[in-house]
């Protein structure tokens, strides 16, 4: 079950992560928080910042796919996990970089 | 005994009765397997049928050929039937045939379970033909969004044959892929480790977790959508605050990895007789298993690119326009696998290497478009059209009607023990593959001119006459091509043409068994170490049938195969199967009397048929387990193995993990539906909150603590050679306390039909009773199991079930409770 978990967690954390900032998106445009950080809306701020901690466990979890252990030390789970840990860090980077860029609730 | 005496000695014991009444008692994977498939063509044909009258109706501007009553009730029977009724029962069904073959073992985990899901299909897939007959289908579309099939707009029994049909089939894919995992993880031959799982395995693996988590938000969407349509639960009613959009993102929770779900084992098909045809082995495995696993759960956040046009936030929009992108990759990775594959070896152009190739070319094409609709402001202009049509035909049937005749052409033989005699094969592919492109690549063409899906006429000034005329004409040579593929294999069945064994020269274990494949599959289990165990050793089906492998010695009329560790393939436990038994089918007729009380509005049979339920699942696991211990059972090779009922972890075990996998997402999408509601829906707040009462938190307290206690005092006084009861006493008035907690609960909320606030409140709240009830139902029964001796520090498999199913009750109970009461705090 080690295996399938090494080889599991890291897109699982995206797709959970993915979907809390979208239902964090949607808390945020429903309830709009007051108050801005450096010229920035409280939302976007908060959305920045659930980016980055969503990216920061990507890479723990990448940096402990290549630990020794809690790494796979068999050649084939080791290739397979470490595939999902890089799926892992693109998919969050490729998928809610637009918390950076877009409007947030038009 | 010689290998003739082992046959019969072996086929005695694994055959299913003579006859074809032998058919309702069956439980061999082999039988269920074909029986799967045979329903699933069945539904091929009809749902084909039905995109014929489709075309008929179209081919013509103002054709009078269907009235819009019964044309609404064709597409959406023909969808509905090409999903639910065709697609995932023919994955369930080769699956199911397949696997153990595979995996070199005789069947899969749970026997009884394969044939309770094919009977419930079976009895399902009846409901909804019955209601096309009667002229009384459903008839809002294969997704029947709300408010157009709430009760108000579709007020006749229609939808209720929808979400009651689909959710009684649907029992057959949860079941299905909770075998299927469970049989991957831990029923292989010993030595096949992960990395040298065959490659279909790995779909398959991937598929079936894909389904616990995929299908459960559509059956709670049916079951909310029905709980609507029968008692005035106002979910999807915002006047009530209830909320249309709230179906949608719960169909579409479902919907999308239902693509992929149909597309992976079909890929799992091309990467198995791709290397073959190719006189080689699969380029980049392992890089091949990753991309199944990225592509799988990647799949799970797109279900918003089905709603682009529904008005969300641009940011919204965007975090799913690039999810939609970002599958293109992994599916990639494999389409340049298989290209590599090809590279490497030396293709042969036989007649599975056809339908291959034209699965590449449709269903690339067909990914490219779903790449261009994933663009927000394309899939603007064409959503709802007919360029949608095309773009789901060319992924749905290049990625998996294509390699389902390669994969049928390909072990056809294998399940027959003939090979092909006429050659209509490959006229029928060149049909199909013509006709497919002529119907679906106007239809693109249609779509981007603006013609709106599932219209059930147009006018000459529309300007789509030429193209309808010309979609509807290949789609007429397309239905030729596919009589032509049933007369090959009718007459396959027919001529008696002998297959020589392993024809194709394969290099996986399903070639070790005879052709046509004993009811045992093989004689002994053989020892892997290699992913291709027939091409390393070619002489193994000899050495098998000389009982050279585990289990070589046939053991009283006992269905014995090998469990193994989930990494390593190490050989652990030594299984008994059931035999042959009719509870499947009865147990299937009694749920669908619960389903059909449901559909008739004779609503108090349906409580009568869950106690009959849960009557014959006590019955189903009564029949198991032994009163003395067994010890270490020698398995051949020198090894001897506990049997499954002296371990910790026995199979009910894993399958409970991984039923509770599917039932912890069930659960999580009610509470995703919550929170939809109450931060989107226009209608909150709701009018009155409900009031938190400290009884019932210390109620629930005190049955949770000890629904958690009791199992785990259960254990280890078992393990010490007590008696278990009083644990399990404790477990058991655990669960009433919960239930009777959350029965107060309920008594303090609101009315459910006044606001769907109180709607949800009742649906938490039923969702903790009944797995109060099933705790219970458990508990006591394990009790009757420890007086009647089925228990002893060694028999302790069953017992360890109950913590699993202990603890869940109980975090559900605590996660109810906070879903109730949080808000009013907050609020």
């Amino acid at each position: 079950m080690m295996d399938l978990l090494r080889i599991l967690v890291a897109p699982v954390v995206w797709l959970a992560a993915f979907s809390a900032v979208y239902g964090l998106q949607g808390v945020l445009c429903a309830a709009p928080p007051e108050g801005t950080v450096a010229g920035l809306p409280m939302a976007r701020v908060l959305l920045a910042l659930s980016f980055a901690a969503a990216l920061l466990v990507q890479v723990a979890l990448l940096v402990l796919l290549l630990s020794r252990r809690f790494g796979a030390s068999r050649g084939f789970v080791r290739t397979v996990s470490l595939g999902g840990g890089l799926v892992g860090v693109v998919a969050t980077v490729w998928t809610l970089f637009p918390v950076l860029a877009l409007p947030l609730c038009q | 005994m010689n290998a003739l005496a082992r046959h019969r000695r072996l086929t005695a014991i694994w055959s299913s009765r003579p006859g074809w009444k032998g058919l309702f008692s069956t439980v061999n994977h082999n039988d269920v397997g074909l029986m799967f498939l045979v329903t699933a063509f069945f539904y091929f044909f009809v749902a084909g049928v039905l995109a014929m009258l489709i075309r008929a109706q179209l081919a013509t501007p103002h054709s009078a050929f269907a009235g819009p009553e019964i044309y609404n009730q064709i597409f959406t029977m023909h969808g509905t039937l090409m999903m639910f009724l065709f697609a995932i029962p023919a994955i369930e069904g080769m699956a199911i045939y397949l696997l153990p073959k595979m995996l070199g073992t005789r069947d899969l985990a749970y026997p009884r379970l394969g044939a309770y899901g094919y009977w419930c299909y079976f009895f399902g897939g009846a409901m909804l033909l019955v209601s096309l007959l009667l002229g009384i289908a459903p008839d809002g579309g294969w997704f029947m969004y709300p408010p157009l099939t709430g009760k108000v707009y579709s007020p006749g029994i229609n939808t209720d044959f929808w979400l009651l049909g689909i959710t009684f089939v649907e029992i057959s894919a949860i079941s299905a892929a909770v075998e299927f995992t469970v049989s991957i993880l831990r029923y292989r031959a010993p030595g096949m480790s992960l990395s040298k799982m065959p490659i279909f395995a790995w779909y398959m693996l991937v598929t079936s977790l894909m389904i616990l988590t995929g299908f459960p938000p559509l059956i709670l969407g049916s079951i909310l959508l029905e709980l609507e349509r029968t008692f005035g639960l106002p979910f999807f009613q915002v006047e009530l605050g209830g909320d249309s959009l709230l179906w949608q993102h719960l169909f579409w929770l479902f919907g999308h990895p239902e693509v992929y779900i149909i597309f992976l084992p079909a890929a799992g098909v091309v990467s198995t007789i791709l290397p073959v045809m190719a006189s080689t082995t699969l380029l980049g495995y392992r890089y091949v298993v990753a991309a199944a696993v990225a592509l799988a759960i990647l799949s799970f956040g797109l279900w918003v690119h089905h709603m682009f046009t529904t008005g969300i936030p641009h940011m919204g929009l965007a975090f799913f326009s690039a999810a939609s992108t970002l599958v293109a990759v992994p599916t990639s990775v494999q389409v340049f696998a298989w290209i590599g594959t090809l590279w490497k070896g030396r293709p042969q152009l036989r007649l599975p290497m056809l339908h291959i190739l034209g699965f590449f070319a449709t269903f690339v094409i067909g990914g490219l478009t779903g790449v261009m609709v994933a663009v927000v402001p394309f899939d603007w202009q064409v959503h709802d059209t007919a360029f949608v049509t095309a773009h789901l035909h060319y992924v749905l049937f290049g990625g998996f009607v294509f390699p389902l005749l390669a994969a049928l052409y390909y072990w056809l033989p294998l399940a027959t023990g003939r090979a092909r005699f006429f050659r209509l094969g490959e006229v029928a592919f060149a049909l199909i593959f013509i006709g497919f492109h002529v119907t679906f690549l106007a239809m693109h063409f249609a779509g981007l001119m603006g013609q709106r899906r599932r219209i059930s006429t147009y006018s000459p000034e529309d300007g789509w006459t030429a193209i309808n005329l010309i979609s509807s004409i290949g789609g007429f040579i397309l239905a030729f091509g596919l009589v032509m593929v049933l007369i090959e294999v009718v007459l396959h069945l027919v001529v008696r043409h002998r297959a020589p064994r392993n024809l194709w020269r394969a290099g996986t274990l399903e070639w070790a068994t005879a052709m046509l494949p004993p009811a045992y599959n093989f004689a002994s289990l053989p020892e892997v170490d290699d992913r291709e165990p027939l091409r390393a050793d070619p002489d193994l089906p000899a050495r098998l049938a000389r009982g050279e492998g585990y289990l070589g010695e046939p053991n009283g009329m006992m269905r014995e195969t090998l469990a193994v560790d989930v990494a390593s393939g190490t050989p652990e436990h030594h299984v008994i199967y059931p035999g042959n038994t009719h509870l499947p089918i009865v147990l299937a007729a009694v749920t669908g009397l619960f389903f059909l009380a449901l559909l008739l509005k004779v609503l108090w049979v349906a409580p009568l048929a869950m106690i009959g339920v849960a009557v014959l699942a006590w019955r189903w696991v009564w029949v198991l387990g032994r009163r003395e211990d067994a010890g270490a059972v020698s398995v051949g090779c020198g090894l001897s193995l506990p049997t499954i009922a002296e371990v910790d972890r026995p199979p009910g075990w894993w399958g409970s993990v991984f039923l509770l996998v599917a039932d912890a997402t069930l659960f999580g999408s009610l509470l995703f539906g919550y929170a939809f509601l109450w931060t989107i829906a226009p209608g909150w707040p709701p009018p009155e909150w409900i009031a938190p009462s400290a009884i019932v938190v210390a109620l629930a307290g005190v049955g949770v603590a000890l629904s958690i206690i009791g199992p785990f005092f259960a254990t280890r006084a078992n393990a010490g050679g007590s008696n278990p009861a009083v644990g399990l006493a404790l477990s058991l008035a655990g669960s009433a306390a919960i239930a009777a907690a959350l029965v107060a609960m309920l008594m303090m909320a609101p009315s459910p039909t006044g606001h769907a606030y109180g709607a949800t409140l009742l649906v938490l709240g039923g969702y903790g009773i009944l797995h109060a009830i099933v705790v219970a139902l458990m508990a006591a029964f394990l009790i009757a199991r420890v007086r009647a001796g089925y228990t002893s520090p060694r028999r302790r498999a069953e017992i360890a079930i109950l913590p699993v199913w202990g603890a869940y009750g109980g975090g559900i109970a605590v996660v109810i409770l906070l879903a109730a009461y949080l808000p009013v705090a907050l609020s």
